[in-house]
């Protein structure tokens, strides 16, 4: 089975006042096409710049991403959105961030869907969501949990090819997370999360550890 | 569309504080744009309306004077004018049967009701001037020439200077000139009817003068109306295309109009234009902030592959109405405000149609601002390197050097050529606007001056301890912590301030400087020659004359004055009476010689004038009514004991001109040389000048409003940080009292340095300025700053309130506040 996403020996830094930081240095990771990859480390170890970098949200230094085996560093901005419109969905920490909050739920999955240019069948999919009823209320009523279900919804309703989330479970409670974590493991399409989590490392089919550099 | 762009206009609403201050940056310059363009419009109308209540109102529309008419040739002209017609013979004297004197006779309908009956009144025989009447012995009843004349039906007072607005376009006529020789000039003898004019003797009626008006019944306010009149008449005038001379009297005015219009509007443009960019970086900043607190929703945008453009589109189509809806009403605001700031109500046909283009220009020119920052701030925020090294270049470049460079040039211009004009006679001005930029610039200076040293004292400010007084402690804490709004707000604090009292200063010193300009020409309010008889004692000053009238004689530039009544009539300015009365009544004669106080730089050794003693300077004053600050001298009345050999004599009244030529027309004294200090001088130049500054007090008022506004904001903003700062310091037992101390020293240490930096900065610009931006400088006295204690009053009193308000919402913030909202994360 090909992999998704492949880094290739990715560095990233940064300038500071206080001199150049060292972010990723010399970083390869493979997602395959399915299940769930867990990025594990502490916090500083660079989980959530790999996850920029693998989302095409941000250029490495230096190395290579491939997406569906083709190269993807060298190519214009415009052509790294086309990419990140059709195949990446990328899901924040902070559950209200992958919402529009004075949308509806409804919307915010036909916003979602619109944006990859496809069609959604809204009600079917927050059936399988587990958030029944609820597409005419507005995102604040939802609670933390169950907006996070719905940013997951909102990666599949673009059908993405690859999901990619940032500390998804860490904001919520724990019964919000068993929620978040029962959602990611029926997503149907491969998932890259960053995260500390035992229970998430737990479910994951592949982990990757990472150090502070 | 899709739906996040859809939906933007209704997510405003989520953001009620973005909404108030995107709707208030557009209010705001909308405002500045429409009242640039309505006051300059406003200007030339009040030029117009000015100029014309220095015109006599019946030669408004343009006029025709013929000489030398047949009766049947002006009747035909009449009928064809429609106007309003008046029929004049040559001087003659008249036969009565009695002795004859020099008279003419006319006709101009409507002339009895405009008349003071004397004796009869009947309107079918001839009206007879009292002069005539008395001197020809022409009796009610009487008829001329033989019995050919109607009889004599009435007999009127004489028409004088200054006589009535039905009366002015004929004055020259009507009015017999006193120094013009015998059968030069006379008053009319009317005739009840032009047909009656066939009566008179036929060699009369070969050579009559004709005159032809065209009254309005509602003379022009605008320019462009002036400019209908004058052309309507010019065509009537070709349709009569009578053998009679065109006067056209409101050409001048139009054209002076005009370039009042123009002179004003290119002296506040730059100002405007300042304004508008500072506008613009107003909505700058207010888009940043939009980028700001949409963050969230613009990296998720972001990475489901929205562009930089695209997301400058969203910022648009959220901040867009927000910023249209501001400039409409800034737009109305210019418009029901006129009244307000503009010289007048009055606005030229167009007017508002280009008030409209112009904010339609701002307003598109804001909405261009918003997507170039947002673009720009998304692409450099998700799209751009992080680069964490943050250079803060503008706060390094020092712009307070290249203010004050602009005002050094400013004040070179100024000084070199005062206000663009030493041309005595030029009808308007040539307002220089870099020259009328000096006292800005200097407060422009001063206020980048106040802002780098507070900025700095903030940064320095953790070294200071003042913990034996929390209040300031927490105070001087709060200001550092918001170092970069609080710079922002003593900025705008500042301009506010010392633009409105540059703008009220200079447009207040002009006003000054046209009264004592005029005041010092004149002497008094109204003057009029009189005879020595009034001076020798042989005729008295009517009683209603009394306590406010003077006699004051003339020879060269010496004044011969009572130093009794002098007070009453003169007018002093700024002088006390009492020094003026004490200093010329302690003046005596010794034999020959009289002691005389001496005026401006006239010399301080004994003196010969002409019909007057030697003359022996004693006291000094640097200007003198009528004198002004020219060298000449005054004299006591009880040291010249020859008043026939005094040059001229005088009335000098405080009374206006008509109640002073009133009261001695009804005591039978006769007068010539009337003067009214109102009229004498045109005030147009003075004007310009104020209504120029106007404007800038107006634009000092609008920035006033925005300091206010962003001095609340900065509250409004900081309501988190005030509530859990405020709440914590509560519940460690800080009494509320205490707290409200703490944010009025906050606040009011702000306020307070904001109006002491922008009160001296404008006072020691005006200080230089108002004296050199003297639109008639070979008139004294100079231009002089105003009192500005009342405005310091003001500024104080509204700061102030300011400070209050934004103090007490801090406190309620923090005594409102929510636990929920307190130990959020």
């Amino acid at each position: 089975m090909a992999d998704v996403l492949t880094a290739q020996d990715v560095h990233v830094t940064y300038r500071t006042p206080a001199g150049t930081v060292t972010a990723l240095s010399g970083v390869s990771v493979s997602v395959p096409s399915s299940g769930m990859t867990v990025l594990a480390g502490p916090s500083g170890s660079g989980k959530s710049t790999l996850l920029r970098v693998l989302s095409l949200v941000e250029k490495p230094t230096s190395g290579e991403v491939l997406l569906s085996g083709s190269p993807t560093v060298s190519l214009s901005a415009a052509r790294r959105r086309a990419l990140r419109r059709k195949d990446i969905a990328l899901v924040f920490q902070n559950p209200a961030d992958n919402l529009i909050g004075h949308l509806t739920v409804a919307d915010n999955l036909r916003a979602a869907a619109q944006a990859a240019g496809r069609p959604v069948d809204v009600e079917e999919l927050l059936e399988s969501l587990g958030l029944p009823g609820t597409s005419s209320w507005r995102v604040p009523a939802l609670s933390g949990g169950q907006q996070q279900r719905l940013a997951f919804g909102c990666a599949l309703a673009r059908g993405a090819s690859v999901v990619l989330a940032d500390e998804p479970t860490s904001q919520l409670d724990s019964a919000s997370a068993d929620l978040v974590l029962s959602t990611l493991v029926s997503l149907p399409v491969p998932v890259v999360v960053a995260s500390h989590d035992p229970r998430l490392i737990a479910l994951a089919a592949r982990t990757f550890p990472m150090v502070a550099a | 569309m899709q739906i996040p762009w859809r939906a933007a206009p209704r997510a405003a609403l989520s953001s009620p504080l973005t909404l108030v201050v995107s709707i208030a940056t557009t209010l705001l310059l909308g405002f500045v744009v429409a009242a640039a363009v309505m006051h300059s419009s406003a200007a030339g109308s009040a030029a117009m309306t000015y100029q014309e209540g220095r015109l006599c109102e019946q030669t408004l529309h343009p006029v025709l004077d013929g000489e030398r008419l047949s009766l049947d040739g002006a009747r035909k002209i009449a009928t064809k004018a429609n106007g309003l017609s008046a029929f004049y013979t040559p001087v003659i004297r008249p036969d009565f049967g009695g002795p004859q004197t020099w008279a003419r006779f006319g006709y101009r309908q409507g002339a009895t009701d405009h008349l003071t009956v004397l004796q009869g009144g009947g309107k079918d025989g001839l009206w007879v001037p009292q002069t005539v009447a008395i001197a020809a012995k022409i009796k009610l009843g009487d008829r001329g020439f033989g019995g050919t004349l109607p009889p004599v039906t009435a007999i009127y007072a004489d028409l004088a200077q200054p006589v009535d607005q039905w009366w002015c376009s004929e004055a020259k006529t009507v009015v017999p000139n006193v120094l013009g020789g015998d059968g030069q000039s006379a008053s009319v003898i009317w005739m009840p009817s032009l047909d009656d004019m066939n009566s008179l003797p036929a060699d009369y009626l070969g050579s009559l003068t004709m005159t032809l008006r065209f009254p309005q019944n509602k003379p022009p306010t605008t320019i462009d109306e002036a400019e209908v009149l004058r052309a309507n008449g010019r065509a009537a005038l070709d349709r009569i295309n009578a053998p009679m001379t065109r006067g056209d009297y409101l050409a001048k005015p139009i054209a002076v109009a005009r370039e009042a219009q123009r002179n004003v509007g290119s002296a506040i443009l730059p100002l405007a234009a300042i304004s508008v960019l500072i506008g613009l970086a107003g909505v700058g900043t207010v888009a940043l902030q939009w980028v700001q607190r949409r963050h969230s929703e613009l990296r998720m945008l972001w990475c489901r592959g929205a562009g930089p453009l695209a997301l400058g589109g969203r910022g648009v189509l959220e901040l867009g109405l927000p910023l249209v809806l501001g400039g409409v009403l800034g737009l109305l605001a210019a418009r029901v405000l006129l009244p307000l700031y503009a010289p007048s109500s009055a606005l030229a046909p167009g007017t508002v149609p280009q008030a409209v283009f112009a904010v339609l220009g701002v307003v598109l020119a804001s909405l261009i601002v918003v997507v170039a920052v947002t673009t720009w701030k998304t692409h450099r925020t998700f799209q751009g390197r992080p680069v964490v090294l943050r250079r803060r270049w503008a706060a390094l470049v020092p712009w307070e050097l290249v203010t004050s460079g602009l005002a050094v040039l400013a004040w070179l211009n100024l000084s070199r050529n005062g206000l663009g004009t030493s041309e005595k006679g030029a009808a308007l001005p040539a307002v220089d606007a870099a020259a009328l930029a000096f006292p800005l610039l200097v407060v422009l200076t001063t206020a980048l001056v106040a802002a780098r040293v507070l900025r700095l004292s903030l940064g320095w400010s953790h070294h200071a301890n003042l913990w034996r007084t929390p209040a300031a402690q927490l105070a001087l804490r709060r200001l550092a912590a918001a170092a970069g709004p609080v710079t922002g707000v003593l900025l705008v604090g500042v301009l506010a301030i010392g633009t409105i009292a540059v703008g009220s200063s200079v447009a207040g010193a002009q006003r000054l400087a046209f009264l004592e300009k005029s005041g010092a020409h004149v002497g008094a309010n109204s003057t009029v020659q009189v005879s020595q008889d009034l001076a020798s004692g042989t005729i008295e000053l009517p009683q209603s004359l009394r306590g406010n009238t003077t006699l004051v004689g003339m020879s060269a530039s010496t004044l011969v004055v009572d130093p009794a009544t002098f007070t009453d009539g003169a007018y002093l300015g700024d002088r006390a009476p009492d020094e003026v009365r004490s200093m010329v009544g302690s003046l005596t004669r010794t034999g020959d010689v009289a002691e005389a106080l001496r005026i401006g730089r006239a010399s301080s050794v004994e003196v010969n004038v002409v019909g007057l003693p030697r003359l022996k300077p004693t006291q000094y004053l640097p200007s003198f009514p009528k004198l002004g600050t020219r060298a000449g001298y005054v004299v006591p009345r009880s040291s010249v004991t020859s008043p026939e050999q005094v040059g001229s004599w005088h009335l000098w009244s405080s009374l206006p001109l008509t109640q002073l030529t009133d009261a001695l027309r009804e005591a039978g004294i006769h007068y010539t040389n009337a003067q009214d200090r109102a009229t004498v001088l045109d005030g147009l130049p003075f004007l310009t000048v104020q209504w120029t500054f106007g404007f800038v007090t107006a634009i000092g008022a609008v920035l006033a409003v925005v300091a206010a506004i962003a001095l609340l904001l900065a509250i409004e903003v900081r309501r988190r940080q005030n509530a859990v700062s405020g709440a914590l310091s509560t519940r460690m037992g800080l009494r509320p009292a205490m707290l409200l101390s703490s944010h009025l020293m906050e606040l009011g240490s702000l306020a307070a340095f904001a109006v002491v930096v922008g009160s001296l900065a404008s006072a020691l610009s005006t200080s230089f300025a108002v004296p050199r931006l003297d639109p008639a400088p070979w008139l004294n006295p100079a231009p002089v700053l105003p009192n500005l204690i009342p405005l310091l009053g003001m500024t104080v009193a509204g700061s102030a309130l300011v400070v209050f308000v934004a103090a007490w919402t801090a406190l309620r913030t923090a005594r409102a506040a929510r636990i929920g909202e307190l130990i959020r994360g």
